[in-house]
């Protein structure tokens, strides 16, 4: 019955002041979920390219070589011929970028730290000039030899810039030290922790420092073009590389670096080869994002349910003022369902219009800060994986934010619409208002 | 004669703490289609609470109400509310209009519950009744732009609009002056008239009482005689509109049946 709409609008409207309080709260609390739901699906997003240019691929084959059972080394031998394996098996590749691996202590003349060694072809990264902002220096520099490129705060704490020298000093299984010297070509703007941990430079360097041949790559990065069907792909590669030939490693949601260690225990030599997600790979840093949600989540259920108590106290307040009315649709013949309806509607309406309204100041707001380009504290930066705040649209969960808040109203006031509908019709009669 | 209304030896009582108000007292009428019956007694007689009887409001203590061949004891709330929407049309005292509907939104009302009939069909419907009830230029009004008068004229068509056998009017006159009073009652006659429905009205106004075709008096709960008001009317008849009521006089039909002391 649509007029029960129109009472229900027109109520709300004459009752402008009550109805502005609880809608202006409403619109608040959606407002603050919408704004930080982009956040989170921000960083997310941020987390995502960042990771998927410096950590991983969408999907990584690796894996562990071990001349003894004691002695690993995280590389995949011959393998161009697992590359070819995986471009035949899986049709849903949109490249595959071979990356070397390694874990170094960088070395100036002034400081030192530790850094994951990334090797690569930088004219065979697709996107890596895209995604990497340099603060000096030249990404193409990276095709020559024993050159490097490293981040803004590796810079800052080694002392170099574009030009100088640095030392690369690796551990080897033996228990010896293997240095390279690399010039600095590049300095990339920073991008979280991953940037932190990572230094860039071609294959060959990768291969003098650790002596090994050509034919031995890192891991290589398998980029899909349809990420929803990664799962899927995970399946059909794992399938089609053990019919290969190659022995697979169980599956194991963590980095690698962080796998040495049980790889080593393990009575085996010979390749292994495994595969990950770049979830996994980024699984020591998901924290973030789960933080971000359970805030959100938290506040938000806090607020929401103050709101709920607010609603239910409004609607005994309208419902007290109309007793009149209830009594005089009741003996008119109004059903006491349709009673019940009509407070809900009322209930529903407001919180709906509010809702909107919220969504869209929160997506403003969110906008609005995203392009003031608000620079974010270095140590907040790590994990926010990126150097303003960034946010970003995520439809779903805008559209879920907004079902659980007008879902929750809703539903909360059928309690005080369930007493209007229980109101005697003969109310009508005595109340002589 | 058709009845749509007879009590038989009904009760009604109300429990205030320890003590319990007998408001109704063994009360028996039968109300004939058609008829235009004043219920007339002072304050406290039991006036409302007949009338809220008739209307399905409100149950009786014991002792039988029945409305359109219906006893309202084997009815359940729904049933009720039904039997309100369709038989019986209300018309109150302080107007009771939903204040944020418009004048044709108001009347429209009922018939929107009923769920019968066309959009068209009820926007001539409804007009034509305001035009009846003569406040047909007010329609888009809200009630709080409109007089008392004019109000309990849109109470009255919103009562007419889904064409009930019977209308329940609780002193309808006792928020207006006694002028307006008198119009109201007047356009209640002239509807009962025109479209056959049956009117019941309770007043403790002499002057409106006397518009009626009979009066039921009742006092402390129990009835104490009804008048076919033919005398009475013929000397206030005058001062008021002057129109009609031979025919309707012959029509007078309420039997009483209660104890008269
Ligand atoms: N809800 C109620 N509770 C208790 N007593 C009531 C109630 N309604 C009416 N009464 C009593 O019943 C008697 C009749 O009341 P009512 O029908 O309202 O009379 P009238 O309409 O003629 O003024 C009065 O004594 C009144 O006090
Ligand atoms: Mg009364």
């Amino acid at each position: 019955m649509s007029q029960l709409f129109l009472i229900a609008i027109r109520n709300l409207i004459q009752h402008r002041k009550r109805s502005l309080m609880l809608g202006g709260a409403i619109a608040g609390v959606t407002m603050l979920l919408i704004f930080l739901t982009s956040l989170s699906s921000g960083v997310r997003k941020a987390m995502f390219e960042a990771a998927t240019t410096i950590q991983t691929g969408h999907i990584n084959v690796a894996g562990f070589y071990k001349v003894t059972a004691g002695r690993s080394a995280p590389i995949v031998t011959d393998y161009k011929k697992v590359m070819e394996v995986i471009k035949k098996s899986l049709p849903d590749v949109e490249y595959i970028v071979p990356r070397g691996r390694g874990w170094a202590r960088v070395v100036s003349d002034t400081s030192s730290l530790q850094a994951g060694l990334a090797g690569i072809d930088i004219n065979q990264e697709p996107y890596f000039k895209n995604v990497l902002h340099l603060e000096s220096g030249d990404f193409n520099a990276l095709s020559e030899p024993h050159t490097v490129l490293i981040f803004e705060a590796q810079a800052k704490r080694l002392n170099v810039k574009v030009g100088d020298v640095i030392v690369i000093s690796a551990l080897m299984p033996n228990g010896t030290n293997n240095t390279i010297d690399l010039r600095v070509v590049a300095i990339a703007q920073d991008v979280g922790i991953f940037s932190n941990f990572s230094v860039f430079m071609p294959h060959q360097s990768v291969n003098d420092l650790y002596q090994i041949n050509s034919n031995n790559m890192g891991a290589l990065y398998v980029y899909i073009k349809n990420i929803k069907q990664l799962p899927k792909d995970m399946d059909i590669l794992r399938k089609s590389l053990t019919e290969a030939g190659y022995t697979m490693m169980d599956s194991d949601p963590r980095v690698f670096w962080i796998k040495f260690d049980s790889v080593n225990r393990e009575d085996w030599t010979g390749q292994k080869i495994d595969l990950t997600t770049w979830e996994d790979e980024i699984s020591f840093i998901k924290w973030t994002i789960t933080a971000i949600d359970g805030i959100t989540y938290i506040l938000t259920s806090i607020l929401l349910i103050i709101i709920v108590i607010g609603i239910m106290n409004s609607m005994w307040i309208a419902i007290n003022e109309r007793t009149r009315e209830i009594g005089t649709l009741r003996a008119i013949g109004m059903q006491r369902r349709r009673v019940m309806s009509m407070f809900v509607i009322e209930a529903f309406t407001l919180s709906a219009l509010a809702t909107l309204t919220g969504a869209v100041w929160g997506l403003l707001l969110a906008g609005i800060v995203h392009a003031l380009h608000i620079h974010i504290p270095t140590g907040a930066q790590m994990f926010l994986m990126s150097n303003t705040l960034k946010f970003s649209f995520d439809f779903f969960r805008v559209i879920n934010g907004m079902f659980v808040i007008i879902g929750a109203t809703t539903l909360i006031s059928l309690i005080p619409s369930l007493r209007a509908a229980r109101l005697k019709p003969i109310t009508a009669m005595q109340h002589n208002g | 004669m058709e009845n749509v209304v007879s009590l038989e030896q009904v009760n009604k009582n109300y429990i205030l703490g320890k003590t319990t108000v007998n408001a109704l007292r063994n009360v028996s009428l039968v109300v004939a289609k058609g008829d235009f019956i004043s219920i007339a007694g002072p304050s406290g007689s039991g006036k409302t609470t007949l009338l809220n009887l008739i209307g399905c409001v409100d149950i009786a203590t014991s002792g039988h109400v029945i409305i359109n061949d219906q006893d309202t004891h084997d009815l359940s709330d729904r049933q009720l509310t039904e039997l309100r929407l369709n038989t019986i049309g209300f018309i109150f005292q302080s107007f009771n209009l939903v204040s944020v509907l418009s004048v044709f939104q108001n009347v429209e009302f009922p018939l929107l519950l009923q769920g019968k009939i066309s959009v068209e069909e009820r926007k001539t419907r409804v007009m034509d009744l305001l035009k009846k009830v003569g406040i047909e230029n007010h329609s888009k009004h809200r009630p709080n732009e409109l007089s008392g008068g004019q109000r309990q004229r849109v109470a009255i068509a919103r009562a007419l609009v889904t064409r009930p056998k019977i209308i329940l009017a609780d002193e309808p006159t006792a928020n207006l002056d006694s002028k307006t009073g008198e119009t109201i009652i007047d356009l209640m006659k002239e509807m009962n008239e025109q479209e056959k429905t049956t009117f019941i009205f309770s007043t403790h106004d002499a002057r409106v009482m006397a518009h009626a075709n009979t009066i039921i008096n009742i006092a402390d709960g129990q009835i104490v005689g009804n008048q076919m008001a033919d005398k009475n009317k013929s000397s206030v008849k005058t001062s008021a509109k002057s129109k009609k009521t031979d025919k309707t006089k012959s029509k007078s039909s309420v039997k009483l049946q209660g104890k008269t002391k």
